[in-house]
């Protein structure tokens, strides 16, 4: 019998990235909790561009940023790309940018009664090929 | 086996319209010149609609507004709603006063920004590059009279000069004749107190001093000059304005730019990475002021007599009927305001340009910050004028008609004397009690602090008890006013117990303690609580108002010193039972015994 450890790979997953200025995150993710993403990261960073662009108005912009990483599954990723849009006053300039990328896989703790619903076995990405199985 | 699942089971859902843009049509395409190189591109300038420019400025302008009004409102509406509800009279010129707070909260939000832009990137550059680039005694030299130029420019020295107008010549003319005629010198004493405590300060970061014999070191001498000068019957009254002097001169100014500066010269060294190295300034520069402030008083006394100034002071009442422009209202806050900030600005400047030989990296963005600056100090005096220095003393002179008769409130006193008395002393606390716990650098510190001792002073703790101190200690200044108890009764023993206490406390705890006294003084609270003072001091005919603030420094000093060594006594007993518990003692000595004993053998 195969007494191999086993692992949970999650699939169908994006990755919202949103630079915002300084101590805007907590309400960012926040709102983004609120319809359904799991959780954040939060770095700080600075930022350069827009914010010169302004002239005068950048003086209203904080140099110093803050970039949140949030993985939801696809599916959620319209919902809370909107509400980070609109949260976020996105439509206003020096407010923030974000974009979706998609991300191939991802592990975490996944409850059990979670996996005994959903998980299946064993459908690998065809790409995704183990060295000891050649 | 692995398994792959999908991570979520929802619809797809979208809520806007989505409209597609494709990047490509907003980014430039390259331009070549004739010769075949690409011409470097630069971005345009946005234009924007007034509409947007609004939504980029309010958020801006919201949240450094409710942060000022935070900061005024609850006290003001404190003093008011005490004054009508329980004292049962109205407040007078209400309209002046609002206005006048009005413009203490515009008058703050345009300083502390201008400040942040403006100043603070001065100061980092400073601490970063001129120990690098000086020599040790040129650095001291910066720290020393940057500790001068912080002090003019610091907001609650005005309420300093606004209170001098309060004091009568008759009952304590040295105390009158520092305030209004000598004002320049007593600010300049402060600031060379401040000077030296950021000059020793800075000493301290680079050689890690102990703080405990700094204090003892300080204090000796400062006690022993309050007690020469409370023997001296004309000179003890300037004692209380000596030990206010303290509380004053650390705020929003001094305390970022000297630490930064510190703890500058501290990082290029090597030193300060042991998260201590922040503290023991504000302790220093809270007391060095006191000591230059005495010695000022000192030679004032030496050079005048009582009567002199008296009759000075007759004169330059009578003789000034028309003032000229420039000692008129709106003038001399406008004046005051660009002569304590320009300075300062100038002594950046000139050590940035001459000393460090670098250019400003933002010319545009300083330029902006310092005239905000200017601009909130202005608005700010004339609030302090006409808003807190106004209703502090109002609501300082009707209190006491809760027990005792004062002219001018018919029905007083309101209350028996005791209850009166109770609800006077009670109000005091309340005041000091809220005032600190509301204060945003007080909630900076307690953070500080929990993580300094790993948890075991926590930020709660900490509050607390710095808020506890400080209402004990204004409740006590009170007391002091009404029975007029001579305020060196008060300071020596109070001082010499903090100094036991010292003495058995940590070298952390010792930190936090004598700066948590420093940290709880800022721009709104020292104006209110002075002139609340002297408007108390004036109605129940007390000589002087002052030394409220200097109570509501020791007050956190011996309270948060208490909660420490209780917290230090509590983590002993803690590891004590749990070697007991474990018998660790006694396993380890068997364990090590036989080991060693079949080595030998």
């Amino acid at each position: 019998m195969n007494q191999k450890r086993e692992m949970v790979v999650l699939t169908d997953i994006s990755l919202i990235t949103a630079v915002v200025q300084r101590g805007k995150a907590d309400e960012l993710v926040k709102a983004a909790q609120e319809v359904g993403a799991q959780g954040a990261s939060i770095h700080y960073s600075h930022g350069r561009g827009v914010r010169e662009r302004l002239g005068i108005l950048g003086l209203a912009v904080e140099a110093e940023k803050e970039t949140i990483h949030i993985i939801v599954s696809s599916d959620q990723a319209n919902r809370v790309f909107e509400i980070i849009y609109r949260v976020g006053d996105f439509d206003t300039p020096g407010m923030g940018f974000m974009w979706v990328t998609p991300v191939e896989k991802a592990a975490t703790f996944i409850p059990d009664d979670i996996l005994e619903k959903f998980a299946r076995e064993d459908r690998r990405n065809p790409f995704d090929v183990r060295p000891n199985e050649i | 086996m692995p398994k792959e699942i999908r991570f979520g089971a929802f619809v797809r859902e979208v809520n806007s319209r989505h409209r597609y843009l494709s990047y490509n049509h907003v980014t430039p395409k390259p331009i070549i010149d004739d010769n075949g190189e690409s011409v470097p591109y630069h971005a345009p300038k946005f234009k924007l609609r007034t509409g947007v420019a609004f939504r980029l400025i309010q958020p801006y302008v919201q949240v450094r507004l409710v942060d000022q009004i935070r900061a005024v409102l609850p006290l003001a509406l404190y003093l008011v709603l005490f004054q009508i509800i329980v004292l049962r009279s109205d407040v007078a010129d209400a309209w002046i006063i609002s206005g006048g707070l009005v413009a203490v909260i515009l008058g703050l939000m345009f300083f502390m920004e201008g400040l942040r832009v403006g100043l603070m990137p001065f100061g980092e550059a400073l601490g970063s590059s001129l120990p690098t680039r000086a020599k040790l005694p040129v650095v001291l030299t910066v720290a020393f009279l940057l500790g001068i130029g912080v002090t003019f420019a610091e907001p609650a020295i005005g309420a300093l000069k606004a209170a001098g107008t309060i004091v009568s010549v008759k009952s304590a003319p040295y105390l009158y004749t520092l305030l209004n005629d000598w004002s320049e010198v007593l600010v300049l004493g402060v600031g060379i107190g401040v000077g030296a405590a950021a000059v020793v300060g800075t000493l301290r970061f680079l050689y890690d001093w102990s703080l405990k014999p700094l204090i003892y070191m300080t204090l000796i001498p400062t006690i022993s000059l309050t007690l020469y000068i409370s023997l001296n019957p004309e000179l003890s009254k300037i004692l209380g304005l000596a030990w206010d002097c303290g509380a004053v001169t650390t705020g929003p100014v001094t305390v970022p730019l000297v630490l930064s500066l510190g703890i500058g010269i501290a990082a290029a060294a090597g030193k300060g990475g042991d998260g201590m190295s922040g503290f023991g300034i504000v302790t220093l520069a809270s007391l060095f002021p006191i000591l230059t402030v005495m010695g000022l008083a000192i030679y004032v006394h030496s050079v005048t007599t009582p009567e002199e100034i008296i009759a000075a002071a007759h004169v330059s009442k009578a003789g000034v009927d028309i003032l000229p422009w420039f000692d008129k209202t709106p003038w001399v806050e406008a004046i005051t305001g660009l002569r304590a900030i320009v300075p300062l600005v100038l002594f950046l400047f000139l050590v940035m340009r001459f000393v460090l030989k670098e250019k400003l990296k933002q010319p545009g963005n300083i330029a902006y910050g310092i005239s905000l600056s200017v601009i909130g100090m202005i608005i700010f005096n004339l609030g302090l004028t006409y808003g807190l220095s106004k209703l502090g003393a109002q609501s300082g002179s009707i209190v006491p008609a809760a027990f005792t008769t004062i002219s001018g409130i018919d029905s007083s006193p309101l209350y028996n004397w005791l209850t009166g008395l109770m609800i006077a002393i009670a109000f005091a606390w309340i005041l000091g009690f809220g005032a600190t716990l509301a204060e945003p650098a007080l909630n900076a510190l307690g953070i500080t602090v929990q993580s300094l001792t790993n948890g075991a002073f926590k930020k709660s703790t900490l509050m607390y008890a710095v808020s506890f101190g400080v209402g004990c200690g204004i409740a006590i200044g009170v007391a002091k006013i009404i029975f007029n108890i001579p305020i060196a009764w008060l300071l020596i023993p109070g001082y010499l117990s903090a100094l036991v206490l010292t003495w058995f406390s940590n070298e952390e705890y010792v930190n936090v303690a004598w700066d948590s006294a420093g940290v709880t003084t800022g721009p709104v609270t020292v104006p209110l609580v002075l002139s609340m003072g002297l408007g108390f001091g004036n109605a129940v005919d007390a000589i002087e108002g002052f030394g409220i603030l200097s109570m509501a420094s020791i007050g956190p000093i011996i309270s948060v010193l208490s909660v420490g060594i209780w917290v230090q006594w509590k983590v002993s007993r803690h590891h004590r039972k749990y070697d007991e518990s474990h018998h660790i003692g006694k396993l380890a000595k068997q364990a090590i015994t036989p080991l060693n004993q079949t080595k030998s053998s």
